[in-house]
């Protein structure tokens, strides 16, 4: 019981670490919220397809300076 | 008087193992679970992991040493990588000291390890960068295979872009409990004076993209 209690004690001060986040306005706490619950867990889950997403967009926009971007990239390391 | 060292190489040897047995799984808890594993890792004190995370980011510095022309010492390199480590960390920390009227929550030990661990996504993008300089050398080419790849890699990189600034913003976060804005202002004054310095270590030529 006193492990149990222990335990408990331990994860309420995990999670409340920190106070949950305000910004000032309630429209932008909610929308913030909303954005940042898909985040917490598996976020590649939103991220990977939107990453895709923007590659295209890119290309769309830029057409074939994304292949020198990329080049430059490959030199990055 | 007896002064000799004694030291219990087993029980270290464990110590190593377990730590590295838990930098995996960190790892893939960083991967599935960000906020969760971070949270948890602001309150972690075994150091060992973070030994572990630097020395394969030496790991690295040695091995791009033999792929390019002309460069610094893998030493030299990873020492630079090091000073720029803790300038950043000490600027994040000096700044949230500030901004933060709860001070003696604040720790320095915390924000290493937690930074440590955001410096995952920076060594597989750098690492993953460098194997593909060996397999499929630039330059690309125009071609549909080309096009496909460069979004393929704009989307890879993005990705793994996008994790960091997760991780960065969850470790200040929670090691030096600050809230939203916070976080985006010392975000904006930390690249105010990061990116100038970035293109000093391009001039230099010891980091044609900044190793953060």
């Amino acid at each position: 019981m006193k492990t149990v209690n222990y335990q408990l004690k331990r994860k309420l001060n995990e999670i409340f670490i920190v106070e949950p986040n305000d910004l000032g306005m309630r429209f932008l706490t909610l929308g913030y919220k909303f954005l940042v619950r898909y985040l917490k867990t598996a976020p590649f889950l939103i991220i990977v397809p939107f990453s895709f997403l923007l590659g295209y967009l890119l290309y769309l926009f830029f057409g074939f300076l994304i292949v020198r971007l990329v080049t430059l990239l490959q030199y990055g390391f | 008087m007896d002064f000799r060292l004694k030291v219990n190489f087993k029980k270290s040897f464990i110590d190593l193992i377990t730590s590295l047995i838990f930098v995996f799984k960190n790892f893939f808890g960083l991967i599935f679970f960000p906020y969760k594993t971070l949270r948890r890792l602001s309150f972690e004190k075994d150091y060992y992991q973070s030994f572990f995370i630097f020395f394969l980011i030496f790991c690295y510095f040695k091995f791009v040493y033999f792929l390019k022309d002309k460069p610094y010492p893998a030493t030299f390199n990873f020492l630079v990588f090091f000073a720029n480590f803790f300038l950043t960390l000490l600027f994040f920390y000096y700044l949230s000291l500030i901004l933060n009227k709860k001070r003696k929550d604040i720790s320095f030990l915390s924000l290493f390890f937690t930074f440590s661990y955001s410096l995952f996504p920076t060594l597989i993008w750098f690492g993953s960068v460098s194997f593909l300089y060996i397999i499929l050398p630039p330059p690309r080419t125009t071609s549909t295979l080309g096009i496909f790849f460069s979004i393929f890699f704009l989307a890879y990189s993005f990705s793994l872009l996008a994790w960091k600034l997760i991780l960065v913003f969850l470790s200040l976060r929670f090691s030096l409990k600050l809230n939203f804005y916070q976080i985006i202002y010392l975000l904006i004054l930390y690249l105010l004076w990061f990116l100038p310095y970035s293109i000093i270590l391009y001039r230099f030529k010891i980091f044609k993209i900044p190793f953060i």
